[in-house]
């Protein structure tokens, strides 16, 4: 079981060193801008300097590749459909779509992944994001790993029964029944959760200490990539 | 609190909604700082019991006093986790933040305390468990004892005068065990164990309540009810190897 976004984060670079907060705040900011892009130049633009980020980040090639086979088998059916349907209008639609999700997808590793998850929760609780949301996602993020090790259990249970995976209904069916097993299990693990948290004073409330401490770098950082996104939106508005 | 640990349980009877009771009448007193054994066979009702007495079930029938409070009435539930302790059977329940250092301070903010006072909490509790210098590991990666002990850590972080622990020596291998066995020992307060190792409970236990159906069905000093060989039998348990 790992932790990949934490293991991420244990690479040093100098998006590591910025204060979360600030980073989730340029993440904002670009995100917006990335959505309202119209031109497929300045999609481009925007692309290549999300590129850069990740570059700046130091991921693994392989972490990378991986996250972005992803995407674009995500996107592929939309790359071949769009040209088909529209010509040339719909082939140069297809890659901006596809470069606008590369780049929301960039931006979100290169300011998230760079930082440990708890302190991405601690950062977003930091600045607003109410505390029920910050809280749902760090159990999902935790528990989604205990999700996993169950259900490799129960296929290496299934497997050791002499099942196979094949193409027919007693297969499909053995894979419905773990599912099933998997989100009782689930619902059973939440309960206990719950009494673990209540015995320890939980009240909905979320709780945090919050470590963080601003630098000059930081704020100028935050304060560069809202403007290169300002500068982009506008410079979208004026060519249209 | 002058009955701080004290624990009295009168007609407790708890069941699950559209199942038999759990607990049919549970009767018992506890001093402070008594070591307590609570044994019986799967299904007899132990966890519900430590449940009901830390305020997380609703109790309705019976009268309970857990260090001078009520668990059935929400104002003094709410104070339960200031004096109650739980340490759960299976510690992935129970650990759930990022970091060692989060997962022992998650008691100690909920009850409001200082950022400072929430450091020296957690400082003092793994030194206590004997994990100085784990508090920025990822807990999921932690062997079985050591997951056991950040659990117990996060408990002890509230400095609780009465200490629940349920199946503790489940998932331990021998070392683990041992090691638990002697931090048992010198963690003051009330304890009360819920446990099939009876080995273990002979170790620590001066005395032990039988569990079954929901009933106390024995309540006595630990080796005279462990040694009886014919009580252990018709409760589907068995005289420890040590008393044999």
């Amino acid at each position: 079981m790992t932790l990949a976004f934490d293991a991420l984060a244990t690479i040093d670079s100098p998006l590591a060193r910025i204060d979360p907060r600030w980073k989730l705040a340029a993440l904002a900011s670009s995100l917006v801008a990335a959505s309202l892009l119209r031109d497929s130049r300045m999609v481009a633009v925007l692309l290549a300097f999300s590129m850069g980020l990740v570059l700046a980040a130091r991921f693994t090639r392989k972490f990378l590749l991986t996250r972005l086979g992803a995407v674009l088998l995500f996107f592929a059916p939309f790359a071949i459909i769009l040209p088909i349907q529209n010509g040339v209008t719909g082939f140069y639609s297809a890659i901006t779509l596809t470069a606008r999700a590369l780049s929301i997808i960039f931006l979100a590793l290169a300011l998230v992944a760079t930082s440990p998850f708890a302190d991405v929760v601690k950062a977003a609780q930091a600045i607003g994001v109410p505390s029920l949301l910050t809280r749902i996602a760090l159990l999902s993020y935790r528990y989604v790993f205990l999700l996993a090790d169950d259900f490799a259990r129960m296929r290496t249970s299934i497997i050791a029964r002499g099942f196979r995976n094949r193409t027919n209904r007693h297969s499909y069916s053995t894979i419905g029944r773990v599912t099933g097993t998997l989100f009782v299990r689930s619902a059973e693990r939440a309960e206990r959760v719950a009494h673990a948290m209540a015995c320890r004073g939980f009240d909905g409330r979320c709780r945090a200490m919050n470590g963080f401490h601003t630098r000059l770098f930081d704020i100028v950082f935050c304060v560069a990539i809202t403007a290169v996104a300002a500068i982009l939106v506008i410079s979208d508005r004026l060519i249209q | 609190m002058s009955n701080d640990g004290d624990l009295s349980v009168v007609g407790l009877t708890f069941s699950y909604p559209g199942s038999a009771p759990a607990l049919r009448g549970v009767t018992f007193e506890i001093a402070a700082g008594e070591v307590v054994g609570l044994i019986g066979p799967n299904g007899a009702g132990k966890t519900t019991l430590f449940l009901c007495l830390a305020g997380v079930l609703p109790v309705r029938d019976g009268r309970l006093s857990v260090c001078g409070l009520n668990p059935a009435l929400p104002d003094e539930r709410r104070k339960l986790p200031l004096h109650v302790g739980v340490v759960f059977q299976n510690s992935d329940d129970q650990l759930f933040n990022a970091t060692v250092f989060d997962d022992v301070a998650f008691g100690p903010l909920n009850l409001g305390l200082s950022p400072d006072e929430v450091r020296s909490r957690v400082t003092e509790s793994l030194a206590t468990v004997g994990l100085s210098g784990f508090e920025p590991r990822v807990p999921f990666h932690l062997a079985g004892g050591e997951k056991r002990r950040v659990a117990l850590a996060g408990v002890l972080a509230m400095r609780p005068s009465v200490l629940f622990l349920d199946e503790p020596t489940v998932f331990l291998d021998p070392r683990g065990r041992r090691e638990l066995l002697s931090l048992l020992t010198k963690i003051p307060g009330t304890k009360m164990i819920a446990t099939h190792d009876l080995e273990f409970v002979l170790a620590t236990c001066t005395r032990v309540l039988l569990l079954e159906s929901g009933k106390v069905v024995a309540d006595g000093q630990t080796r005279a009810i462990l040694a009886d060989a014919e009580l252990m039998d018709a409760h589907g348990l068995e005289v420890p190897p040590s008393l044999k």
